[in-house]
């Protein structure tokens, strides 16, 4: 243990973060509340959800909701409320990962080539406007395309598409940080590259960071189901939003519309929370980025 | 002007060609054999022969520099190749379906400027009412519900009160114009309705921009009606940013096309996407990339032209 790095305490006590968000952001809040709620529900689906997810019950085909089945049953007679708690959790799941390996990815990059900067950081913001230049539905199914189905391509799909998106904004406010004097000061005191970049550089970008991964995190929900309501995505039986909307819900859906009904909402809700809290972090965060 | 124009027009084709090279990267440097990928995917019992007879067939014994070399000529005689599933030229494929999804974007743009801007504005306007509020959670809702379930919930509303269900054919605005937009509208809303929410954003806050300015004080001093101050004064000004938006959004369409023509069962470039993606038929989504990519850049294009047009600051040189 020879490098002896001395952490002086901050001199101010932190402000109580989470009451002034609270207070000053009650949607987002309310938003974070809902998100936190409905992970918790996933987490416990083994024990919330009332049936097996994939317990099939030709019995029960195309039951109306009521009080054995409170969301009703699908073609194949399986528990449409269970499927949509196990769901959350592919949701959760595949949102959450992608979001922050792509965010992660892009961040990476985005500081690393503002700080060299020259031709490298030229080809790749000519790649990354290239890249920007397709929906990210297109960008993930090509990749899907390359890959091939199932939760973890599916993961990488998303989160590769996002990367171009979240480079552009961390480089951004990287190339901000770039000719700050304090930097400048790391440099003359002999600091390596990495360790400028790592140590000075990243703590500036959290914000922006945080920032786009929770507008990712609503953006991947959406395409999760956007993707297995195509058949590239989740594959059945897995239970998933969007593959619960395909198929047999648009077959069926005047006979059985609360298949197709309840999946969509649980869609639309967990991504309006997303939204909803990424705008208030946003907001609080990186008033700059507000479009 | 003209020389404006021209300069821009031509700065397209460098973009093109990167964009070309991208994809053909991108789609080609598959980790493993695209046959190989082909066949198991399509549950085939693939022998040594059968892969060998296969790859002479796609072209893909050349070396890969011979590929890409075909390609980009190919490109210049906007000849995009064959596909490899139907063995029907790429452009071909394209050009059957484009006037659908042409159509449809241009519908689902129309609904989304007719929703946009009054709300908006609207919403600008009586900023801190009940008015805005509900216009915001409309349009926070619009990007949060997935146009596809949308369209699932249309399809359920219409055939339980006008027993309409998605026709199987696609009939063509020129023969018959009427079964054709009773065809396309209920898409085009649950498309357009998603792609007004960035919009009516962008014009209540660049309309709440404008109000502050020096000169809508002036007009209200002069005692001109809210009206006319909203109308002619305001909103004039702050559509511009608008028309970016919106034009930026049309050339982001194809991506909301391709989920909402898969519901309503229409034969459009977005399903074309789909298929190509689940037979991995490689030159057919190269081609179908280069067009999205196309429609991006020339969209872009006509947004500066238009920039240029609407706002006499913006010099061109």
């Amino acid at each position: 243990m020879a490098a002896s790095i001395t952490i002086t305490p901050r001199a101010q006590p932190r402000p109580r973060w989470l009451g002034w968000f609270i207070r000053r952001y009650p949607l987002g809040a309310v938003a974070g509340l809902a998100i936190l709620t409905m992970g918790i529900a996933a987490a416990s689906a083994t024990w919330l959800a009332p049936y097996d997810p994939l317990a099939i019950d030709f019995l029960a085909m195309f039951s109306r909701p009521g009080p054995g089945h409170w969301l009703g049953t699908d073609a194949f007679g399986r528990d449409v409320l269970s499927r949509m708690i196990f769901g959350a959790q592919t949701a959760l799941l595949v949102g959450f990962f992608a979001s922050l390996a792509g965010a992660t990815l892009g961040g990476v990059i985005g500081v690393v080539s503002a700080y060299f900067g020259s031709t490298g950081d030229l080809v790749i913001q000519r790649l990354a406007d290239i890249l920007i230049s397709f929906p990210l539905i297109i960008l993930a199914m090509a990749i899907v395309a390359i890959l091939g189905t199932g939760t973890v391509n599916l993961i990488a799909a998303i989160a590769l598409s996002f990367v171009p998106r979240a480079e552009i904004i961390v480089r951004a406010s990287a190339l901000g940080i770039r000719q700050t004097p304090y930097l400048e000061a790391a440099r003359a005191l002999g600091a390596g590259h990495w360790r400028i970049i790592f140590r000075h550089m990243v703590p500036n970008v959290v914000a922006p960071y945080l920032v786009i991964l929770t507008a990712f995190l609503g953006q991947a929900i959406l395409l999760e189901a956007s993707l297995s309501f195509l058949g590239l995505g989740v594959a059945e039986p897995t239970p998933a939003w969007g593959l619960m909307l395909s198929g047999a819900a648009v077959d069926f859906v005047q006979r059985a519309p609360w298949m197709a009904i309840f999946p969509g909402l649980a869609i639309s809700f967990m991504v309006l929370a997303f939204n909803m809290l990424g705008d208030a972090l946003r907001d609080a965060l990186d008033p700059k980025l507000r479009t | 002007m003209t020389r404006y124009i021209a300069k821009r027009f031509l700065l397209m084709f460098p973009t093109l060609v990167a964009v070309a090279v991208l994809i053909f990267v991108l789609v080609r440097v598959v980790p493993g054999d695209i046959v190989e990928l082909r066949l198991v995917s399509g549950g085939m019992f693939v022998t040594k022969e059968v892969v060998e007879k296969e790859r002479i067939r796609l072209g893909l014994n050349k070396p890969i520099w011979q590929q890409f070399v075909d390609w980009m000529v190919g490109m210049v005689r906007l000849d995009l190749g064959t596909s490899m599933w139907t063995g029907a030229p790429v452009s071909q494929e394209i050009a059957i379906r484009l006037q659908l999804s042409l159509q449809l974007a241009f519908m689902a743009t129309l609904i989304a400027v007719v929703l946009a801007v009054p709300l908006g504005a609207l919403a600008a306007i009586r900023r801190g009412t009940w008015i805005d509020y509900a216009v915001q959670v409309f349009s926070v809702a619009g990007l949060a519900v997935p146009s596809f379930w949308l369209g699932i919930l249309l399809i359920l509303f219409l055939l339980t009160y006008f027993q309409w269900l998605p026709p199987l054919t696609f009939t063509s605005l020129w023969k018959d114009p009427r079964a054709n937009l009773l065809q396309l509208i209920w898409p085009a809303l649950a498309v357009g309705y998603r792609y007004s929410a960035v919009a009516t954003r962008m014009t209540r806050s660049a309309l709440l921009e404008v109000l502050r300015e020096d000169y809508i004080r002036t007009a209200w001093s002069k005692g001109l009606a809210e009206r006319v101050i909203v109308r002619r004064h305001a909103l004039r000004n702050a559509l511009l940013p608008v028309v970016a938006v919106i034009g930026l959004e049309f050339a982001f369409l194809i991506g909301g096309l391709v989920v909402t023509e898969q519901v309503f069962n229409l034969n459009g470039i977005g399903k074309l996407f789909v298929e190509a993606i689940s037979r991995r038929d490689y030159t057919l989504i190269q081609g179908l990339m280069l067009l999205v990519a196309f429609a991006y850049v020339a969209v872009n294009l006509v947004i500066d032209l238009l920039y240029a047009w609407l706002d006499p600051r913006i010099t061109y040189g």
